[in-house]
């Protein structure tokens, strides 16, 4: 209804009115009542007069549409999602391992894990965890994630389809992660810290993952046997050929299809790759050069004929990546093809490629409970007979080098010296040795407690001598006269039979490569001219598995050429944490050099003992004070 | 060990899918298949899946179960060579792919982000949902509780003590690896 109740210029009649239904719809619409209450308010501005009008209403059709629509319309489409693969190379099946073969159970590596109280220590293995990392020069993201998408090492080892004999240390687990994503590696650890079940564990796993299907192992001939035994004792199920036999046999073996790994020793290979035609040469996935300072003089044959070995990936194990000087790293970096070939890197550089591709590990920080060594120095007087031959010696050596003058060389020094450490080891005449005497007396402490002893020579005709003078400790003699053939049952009945109280070995047969944890004493009894080789002599006992302390006992003559030795050596121990670490000494050696040796006498006159200096620079002088 | 027995041991393929969240409601997916000691047998991971504000909107509290579940599931699924016997995922929102997939799917509860939209991750699930599988314990889809049989059947191949939550770790690594090495533009629908 309209209402015009309030307007005042409105005629006073009804607001209100129908208004009627327009006819033009079709469908029943009833008569509505439409209030018109509009408050306007009349200003005299002459135009009101449009107010006094009625409202004029119009009505119009309006199409109503039947169809009901939404707009706009949406449909749940989306958008294809795009996938990256990365499909890993397939495992190599090998024998399974006796174990398996018999239908026992498999054993885990948690089982073995016992706590004192013998109850399984659960905890431990849950929490630990070495993840594969990859290496830095892994740049590709099918490369990194490859490495990433692998299982925790002690997942892949636990008592699943790899069977080991013992749980690796925590150390180990770190070095067979690393070994297994680098290309190019130096596994320097520390002697005794198992470089040997790093590498085999590591090259397990890398043929159990189809990564790699054909290594050649290389090492000196006096460790295949040794090599042979770790395999067997850590990768029973991988088939192991040595190259050995005649050259026929040995082209046979080179060629031999399916046969994961190779052993061989430097001379074999040296000679074999020589004899080849260069497109004959077999070709492998990895290569391993065990002592690989074999090869630190980058232009010796067989630092040439290794660096030209066909392979993919390169390992060196050595417990002593420098023997003499820092750039012998630089032949084993050739080889590893992380530096250019005849490349001079500096020291700062070596140190930068050592970061990346040395793992070395000393047992100070890796092995925090293996039972300490202990060193002792026996600083013993020269019984009266070798006194007097030494006193002789040495007076006619250095007088005879000073009428030398300016002809003598390091070599004539070098002979004198060897002349007097050999002394100092027996009387020749008189077979008069105060090392014997104190290596007897302590010997029978040893045998009397069970105990075995490890002693090491120079010279084999020394140990020979010594040997037929310890039979009371029924001695064992190992060093390069003993065919290789009887070198390992030598070793055996070391370890297994109780009378047997002394091992004696040489220096370059018996310094490397092998495990006689079970002997825990030590005995140089003389001193070799590098400590490393010293050191590495040292850990064929003090290494894994080596449950008591290990005795150390050098044997020093005072007043000899033996103490002036040791003074030099001693000094030089340090030498590998300053090069492999900030490596500010370029010109620091571990042997003794030239004027060290030319020294060792100069030392002596120092001490006031008569000796005059010999250095070719001032013979004149030293003829002087001779006469 | 028979043969029979060996080819059935060798036959497992266990999947392991993850999703993560690389930044707001956008995801990527990852699927590991291994064989039953963990070792990688293939991977597949999804590029980057943005909703827009319309499916946003439109999808609500589905739309991260969608994309998770069937979107990128299903997809990772599909496009994988070798087919695993039964996925395990740390996603609960993953377990809607086993509705469109015809193999168990198993929700590793402990090993769910903390930034899993499904605040029922944490709720109580039904002791019959619950099947143990290697060392944990997995909730199994509800509607799907007849999977249990097959689950049992394929954990006596396994050791007692595998660690399945440890593999779904590496997926989760794997793909945060894979967004920071690679530049990707995510898929806004």
């Amino acid at each position: 209804m309209l209402s015009a109740q309030n307007h005042r210029n409105l005629p006073e009649r009804d607001a209100s009115f129908d208004v009627p239904c327009p006819r033009a719809f079709d469908f029943p619409f009833e008569t509505s009542t439409v209030e018109l209450l509009p408050t306007v308010d009349i200003f005299s501005s002459g135009s009101n007069v449009a107010l006094n009008r009625w409202l004029g209403i119009e009505c119009q059709k309006i199409e109503a549409g039947l169809v009901v629509g939404t707009v706009p319309s949406w449909k749940p489409g989306w958008p294809k999602v795009h996938t990256v693969g990365l499909a890993f190379p397939e495992a190599i099946e090998f024998q399974p391992a006796p174990t398996e073969r018999d239908g026992e159970q498999l054993k885990t590596l948690r089982a073995r894990k016992k706590k004192p109280d013998g109850e399984s220590d659960d905890s431990q293995v849950a929490t630990k965890s070495t993840r594969l990392r990859p290496p830095s020069d892994a740049l590709s993201l099918e490369d990194r994630l490859f490495y990433i998408l692998q299982p925790p090492l002690e997942t892949m080892l636990a008592g699943q389809d790899l069977i080991m004999p013992f749980e690796p240390f925590p150390h180990q687990y770190e070095g067979i992660g690393w070994l297994f994503s680098q290309k190019s590696a130096l596994l320097a650890d520390e002697m005794g810290l198992g470089k040997t079940m790093q590498m085999i564990t590591a090259v397990r796993l890398l043929l159990r993952g189809g990564q790699i299907r054909r290594i050649l192992l290389v090492c000196p001939k006096p460790l295949i046997p040794n090599w042979q035994r770790e395999f067997r004792a850590w990768a029973e199920e991988l088939p192991v050929v040595t190259v050995e036999g005649d050259t026929a046999r040995r082209n046979l073996i080179w060629k031999m299809p399916g046969v994961p790994i190779l052993i061989t020793n430097y001379e074999v290979m040296v000679r074999d790759m020589e004899a080849m035609p260069e497109d004959e040469r077999p070709k492998f996935d990895l290569v391993v050069l065990d002592e690989a300072q074999r090869i630190k003089n980058r232009d010796s044959k067989t630092a040439v004929v290794t660096r030209d070995l066909n392979r993919k990936r390169s390992w060196c194990l050595t417990g002593t990546p420098i023997e003499n000087r820092p750039e012998e790293l630089v032949s084993l970096f050739e080889f590893l093809e992380v530096v250019p070939p005849r490349a001079t890197p500096d020291l700062r550089q070596l140190s930068r490629l050592a970061d990346v591709y040395i793992l070395r590990r000393t047992k100070d920080v890796a092995m925090k409970d293996m039972p300490p060594r202990l060193d002792r120095d026996a600083y013993l007087e020269l019984s009266p007979a070798q006194q007097y031959a030494y006193t002789v010696a040495e007076k006619e050596g250095v007088v005879q080098l000073n009428e030398m003058g300016d002809q003598v060389s390091v070599q004539h020094v070098f002979e004198l010296v060897l002349r007097l450490k050999q002394i100092t080891n027996f009387d020749p005449l008189t077979n008069e040795s105060s090392k014997l005497d104190r290596l007897v007396a302590d010997m029978e402490e040893i045998a009397q407690s069970g105990g075995k002893a490890i002693l090491f020579s120079q010279w084999t005709k020394v140990l020979d001598w010594l040997g037929a003078r310890l039979q009371q400790f029924n001695p064992l003699i190992y060093h390069g006269g003993v065919p290789t053939k009887k070198r390992e049952p030598i070793l055996a009945e070391f370890k297994a039979d109780p009378t047997r109280h002394i091992l004696l070995m040489s220096y370059g047969t018996g310094a490397v490569g092998l495990n006689l944890q079970f002997a825990g004493y030590v005995f140089l009894f003389d001193r070799w001219w590098n400590p490393a080789v010293e050191d590495q002599a040292i850990n064929r006992a003090h290494r894994i598995g080596q449950t008591s302390t290990v005795i150390v006992t050098r044997f020093i003559c005072k007043d000899t050429i033996e103490e002036r030795i040791d003074a030099i050596l001693t000094q030089k121990r340090a030498i590998f944490e300053s090069i492999l670490g900030a490596g500010d000494e370029s010109n620091v050696t571990l042997s003794l050099n030239a004027s060290e040796i030319f020294g060792l006498f100069d030392l002596k006159a120092r001490h006031g003992k008569g000796t005059k200096k010999i250095a070719p620079a001032k013979a004149e002088d030293a003829k002087q004070d001779a006469a | 060990m028979t043969s029979a027995s060996k080819d059935r041991k060798d036959q497992v393929r266990l999947g392991f899918m993850t999703a993560i969240e690389i930044v707001d409601r956008t995801f990527v997916g990852g699927l590991l298949v291994t064989d039953r000691f963990g070792r990688p047998l293939e991977f597949q991971c999804t590029t980057p899946v943005k909703p827009n504000r319309t499916q946003e909107l439109l999808y609500g509290p589905t739309l991260v179960p969608f994309i998770l579940g069937e979107l990128l599931g299903k997809t990772l699924l599909d496009r994988i060579s070798v087919k695993p016997t039964l996925v395990l995922t740390s996603r609960v929102e993953m377990l809607q792919l086993r509705p469109t997939a015809s193999l168990p799917v198993l929700f590793d509860e402990a090993s769910s982000p903390s930034d899993s939209s499904d605040t029922a991750t944490r709720t109580e699930v039904q002791k019959d949902q619950q099947v143990r599988f290697g060392r944990q314990t997995f909730r199994m889809h509800k509607d799907f509780l007849s999977d249990r049989a097959i689950v049992e059947r394929i954990a006596l191949e396994l050791s007692d003590d595998a660690n399945m939550h440890e593999p779904l770790q590496r997926v989760g690594e794997a793909l945060r690896e894979t967004m920071s090495t690679v530049a990707v533009r995510p898929r806004v629908a």
